[in-house]
């Protein structure tokens, strides 16, 4: 798995919500891959709408985490931030965040044949 | 003619009772006053046990007289009636959720909080267990269909922490809470080396499950009986046959469900949408207290 090239420490983490039986994939995300990401979110249109839920089996969406325990879930078009309880959620029509966030994964961390099912 | 209520829930610990006051009484049982009959199974559907949440028992208690309409002690469950002759829907069809809810009786017990969170999950699941039942002549003797199959109590895994994030489907369907995200084999040494039904099956061998590729969903006569599917060369997954016939599964760190991808209750997961787990490996025994996972 990829290491981040930051001299400091890495502060933000990715994930995504795959599989059952192996562990799900984390990386370390670099620190401009993290600042896009959190300027797209702020560019994002607030969103209160119905969420898509997640099959049982399979890719069930992905996250970023920062170090004050911050999370952004995103999934099928809709991010959602949570932080000491308080959620809000943005839509994010072309999923831009979430292939911004996939993309940023170590080669191998999400098989190619699911990463190409996700954006179908 | 104070009533008595009893939120039956527990197995194992005394059920909550709730004690009303001669005014409190009165409201409940004016919401509770008989309405339309119940049709076809709903009467026994509502009075069939289930682990977990099975209704509210409710008694007239004291000297005054009880209120006509009701009999002295019946049950409450998804808004039926039930007990002392009578089967028919309460006029306050949402009696529970009232009663649960911030402004109902419940808040007169000391640990309401706690039995609410718990509620919170029941109530839903109660629901479904029973909508999913079909009533059907029982043949004698009495069989139970899988009298050695773990108990379905997905409340117990899905603590949304320890228990839930850190066990998997593998230690879900051999019933072994290991905290480690156990992987066939690891425990024997002899973990998978490929995510191939070739490889994880042995795997799983080692760790002393029993491979039953002839089971054909049949229960075993000791231990429980799992099923192992493959999404070749990504992951494996894994289900358990529970005491009442169905599956259950937990998909990786998240909750346990009974469900498969189409949201169907799982009669044989050799049928069930499995989603990109499309190689059903084989049907496993898990006999209890003989594997070891890590």
């Amino acid at each position: 798995m990829a290491t981040s090239r930051s001299t400091e420490p890495a502060q933000y983490i990715a994930g995504a919500s795959i599989f059952s039986g192996r562990p799900d994939p984390t990386w370390p995300i670099e620190a401009n891959v993290a600042e896009n990401l959190l300027a797209l979110w702020e560019s994002l249109p607030t969103y209160s709408g119905p969420v898509q839920s997640a099959p049982a089996l399979g890719y069930r969406g992905c996250y970023l985490r920062d170090p004050k325990e911050c999370e952004w879930f995103s999934y099928q078009a809709v991010v959602t931030m949570e932080m000491n309880g308080k959620v809000v959620q943005r839509r994010d029509h072309d999923r831009r965040f979430e292939r911004m966030l996939l993309t940023s994964a170590p080669p191998d961390a999400i098989p190619a044949q699911i990463f190409d099912a996700i954006f179908e | 003619m104070p009533v008595r209520i009893t939120i039956d829930i527990f197995s194992g610990r005394e059920n909550p009772v709730v004690e009303l006051s001669a005014k409190e009484s009165q409201d409940v049982l004016e919401r509770l006053k008989p309405a339309e009959p119940l049709v076809q199974d709903e009467a026994e559907k509502t009075a069939t046990p289930i682990l977990g949440y099975r209704g509210l028992i409710v008694e007239q208690t004291g000297p005054q007289a009880a209120a006509k309409d009701l009999p002295a002690r019946f049950r409450v469950a998804s808004g039926n009636l039930v007990g002392g002759g009578m089967a028919h829907r309460a006029s306050d069809s949402g009696f529970e959720d009232f009663f649960f809810s911030n402004k109902g009786y419940i808040k007169k017990l000391k640990d309401a909080t706690a039995i609410r969170k718990i509620l919170n999950q029941e109530l839903p699941r109660a629901k479904d267990v029973r909508d999913a039942f079909t009533i059907q002549p029982l043949p004698f003797p009495i069989f139970i269909i899988c009298s050695c199959a773990p108990l379905y109590e997905p409340a117990w895994w899905n603590d949304g922490g320890q228990k839930q994030l850190h066990n998997n489907c593998y230690n879900y369907a051999c019933n072994y809470r290991s905290d480690t995200f156990a992987q066939p084999g690891r425990a024997a040494g002899a973990m998978y080396t490929a995510l191939t039904c070739a490889s994880v099956k042995p795997a799983a061998v080692k760790d002393a499950l029993e491979d039953q590729p002839g089971a054909n969903n049949k229960c075993p006569e000791e231990g429980h009986l799992v099923a192992l599917v493959i999404a070749p060369n990504v992951d494996f997954h894994w289900y358990r046959k529970g005491r009442n016939g169905y599956w259950s599964h937990k998909p990786g760190s998240t909750q346990v469900t009974n469900v498969d991808n189409s949201g169907h209750l799982i009669s044989d997961p050799r049928t069930a949408n499995r989603g990109m787990y499309t190689d059903f490996c084989t049907f496993m025994v898990v006999k209890h207290g003989h594997i070891k996972i890590n």
